[in-house]
């Protein structure tokens, strides 16, 4: 039976997440990306955007709920529209930690107050995460950060996502059963957010992993202070990106950076297969002398073989040319399937290479000058193009696995970043294509 | 001595189920002679009505003598003692849920349960006194006719957590954490000064100058 109208009740109890003055939506953020690369845009282009679209509908909820919803359109046209995704505008949003709830976390964790454990430690937070906040302490006489979370984080999460999530079916036209797989994708690492001793395993495994590669740096995790909800480390000296290019940094410097950066995600992706899946500028510390810190390893994406040996494929120029291997890759990412007609399948193959073709970019050329506004631009636009597709409007199931939808953001992250960084990387150092070419060679002989 | 008792009984109705039966049974089971017990308590319902003071006298006197309680807002000396207080609840949660979950007597009018009214006096008197003190600092507006009924609410609330984490089943009673947080800060915004003072104030004049 089809559905035709969404109980009342659940509207009504939907209406908590709108909040007028909620400045978090879509078309901020689209906005906002579009500033970042171009500050004479202003408001007016916001406001005279297409009010109809879905996007704004859904703009209006708030927190985890906005999340997921993005998520989940973000799929919808295979490539956002936003693709500068901010999205750590779109968190849950906790409310301040009292003193008292404070000391009540820590004795909860470790059996004393935190002026037992610490030299000194400060009740003030100095910054707030996005389900928690952040103290400065000292231990040892070494200056340390404390994240600590508000309590039933989780379980709120939980909970707007079960009122969301009908709602957000309804408005983005899509079949509920057909998009669990990429729900249950985001609530996973949503929950895994919210537990801090994972948190510090990851880090330590990344870190070890990564420690090797010049100019980055990672933060000394205290394990005896942390606990589901209490995550203690040094302090990390660094500027936040849009403070550091205040500074004017140098292009030597800017490349510097630019370069720890990828070679950061490159090793994580083609050598740890699991991956810091949160590049937003908020997570890395940048120095005068082209150091870069990161920090907050909450959302971690690890990454299913079989998974990668198909979705990086399509950056090897030997494999795609031919045809065979390009639409077995459609078909094992699901990008295509067998309910579409011929003529479906090759329209949605051909834009999708086009678009794989473009973001490939990078890859091809032995160093790429992310600084190039064009570029940008034109992913911009051509993201633009494919979401006005009928064949994929008209597509009521997702596309494509539920795995890519935290491997394009981080792309898309990192892109951003590196852009407005201005920074020239030379990103063609490591060889992780012959391992992807040696996978499918098999299929390529048999298809020649 | 008191503290002994005071275990004993617990002990005794947790394993029993119920109430024990007489102070004779009671005091034999204790080890110790009946006329001996009279000098504690008068009766086993005094034990009963004893027991939630007596833990709150200790809340109190060791959240209030911490050196940090002394920096805090009224605010935060209620989430203090509202914190701790859960916390010394918990090593005797099935106590505590048993007494609440015992059938009152007093139907049709729910009022406060036997057990909870010395209890009910002396948080009265600590909420009266921090009320006072925000007054004072002006933390909390002093309002004609509500003032004095600021440590009522306060007390409504205070049940309303014990009542609240008696359900809770989240890990670590995460939720009555969050509750806590949640209900003290409301009290007291609703307490502090606020939109509705100057509207009042506002109204008032705009009546008299008419």
């Amino acid at each position: 039976m089809e559905q035709n109208s969404i109980p009342s009740s659940k509207v009504e109890r939907a209406m908590r997440f709108v909040k007028t003055g909620a400045q978090i939506g879509g078309n901020y953020i689209k906005h906002y990306s579009k500033k970042m690369i171009d500050p004479s845009k202003n408001k007016d282009e916001l406001h005279e955007d297409n009010a109809t679209d879905v996007y704004n509908a859904l703009s209006e909820l708030k927190g985890s709920a906005l999340k997921v919803a993005q998520m989940l359109s973000m799929e919808k046209n295979i490539l956002p529209r936003q693709y500068t995704n901010k999205f750590q505008m779109a968190q849950y949003n906790a409310p301040p930690l009292s003193g008292p709830l404070i000391v009540q976390t820590f004795i909860k964790s470790f059996g004393k107050a935190p002026q037992e454990i610490f030299e000194q430690f400060n009740m003030k937070a100095c910054n707030a995460a996005s389900i928690g906040q952040v103290h400065e302490a000292v231990l040892n006489q070494k200056k340390i950060a404390i994240k600590i979370q508000y309590p039933g984080v989780a379980e709120s999460i939980k909970s707007d996502l079960r009122i969301v999530k009908p709602i957000a079916f309804r408005l983005l036209d899509m079949n509920e059963k057909e998009l669990e797989k990429y729900v249950k994708e985001v609530e996973s690492k949503l929950l895994e957010e919210t537990d801090y001793e994972l948190e510090y395993k990851r880090s330590i495994e990344i870190s070890e992993a990564c420690a090797h590669i010049p100019n980055l740096v990672f933060t000394k995790y205290y394990k005896e202070y942390t606990s589901k909800r209490v995550l203690t480390m040094d302090w990390m000296e660094g500027m936040h990106l849009e403070d550091f290019l205040k500074t004017n940094p140098s292009q030597e410097i800017r490349n510097q950076i630019g370069q720890a950066l990828w070679d950061f995600y490159d090793i994580q992706v083609h050598e740890l297969k699991s991956v810091h899946a949160d590049p937003h500028p908020g997570n890395f510390l940048m120095r005068e002398n082209g150091e870069l810190g990161v920090i907050d390893f909450g959302c971690v994406k690890e990454i299913p073989e079989e998974f990668y040996y198909n979705y990086f494929a399509l950056l090897v120029n030997e494999l795609i040319v031919e045809p065979g291997i390009v639409k077995k890759i459609m078909n094992q990412q699901q990008i295509i399937n067998s309910n579409d007609s011929k003529e479906v399948q090759q329209i949605i193959t051909d834009a999708f290479m086009k678009m794989t073709r473009l973001l490939a970019t990078p890859f091809v050329e032995p160093s790429f000058d992310f600084g190039n506004n064009d570029y940008i631009d034109k992913i911009y636009a051509l993201g633009e193009e494919v979401s006005k597709m009928e064949e994929l409007k008209k597509s009521k199931e997702g596309r494509g696995s539920q795995h890519a939808l935290y491997i394009n953001r981080t792309y898309f992250g990192l892109y951003s970043i590196l852009n407005v960084l201005q920074a020239k990387v030379n990103t063609g150092e490591r060889d992780w294509k012959t391992a992807l070419f040696n996978y499918h060679k098999p299929q390529l002989a048999a298809v020649s | 001595m008191k503290d002994q008792i005071i275990s004993a009984y617990i002990k005794q109705c947790l394993e029993l189920g119920k109430m024990p039966n007489n102070v004779y049974t009671f005091a034999k089971e204790l080890g110790m002679e009946e006329k001996d017990f009279y000098t504690y308590f008068s009766s086993l319902e005094a034990v009963e009505m004893g027991i939630f003071q007596y833990w709150f006298e200790q809340v109190k006197n060791q959240t209030t003598n911490s050196e940090i309680y002394a920096n805090y807002s009224g605010r935060e000396k209620m989430l203090a003692i509202y914190f701790a207080w859960i916390e010394a609840l918990k090593g005797n949660r099935s106590f505590v849920k048993m007494m609440f979950d015992k059938k009152q007597d007093n139907f049709p009018m729910p009022k406060v349960p036997r057990f909870l009214k010395l209890l009910r006096v002396d948080f009265i008197a600590f909420a009266n006194a921090l009320t006072n003190e925000g007054i004072g600092t002006k933390e909390i507006e002093d309002r004609k006719f509500l003032s004095d009924k600021y440590k009522d609410g306060l007390w409504m609330n205070f049940l309303f957590v014990m009542n609240f984490w008696l359900k809770d089943d989240s890990p670590a009673f995460e939720k009555t954490d969050a509750a806590i947080e949640k209900s003290v800060n409301l009290a007291f915004d609703l307490m502090g000064k606020s939109p509705l003072d100057s509207m009042l104030d506002f109204g008032k004049f705009v009546f008299q100058n008419k």
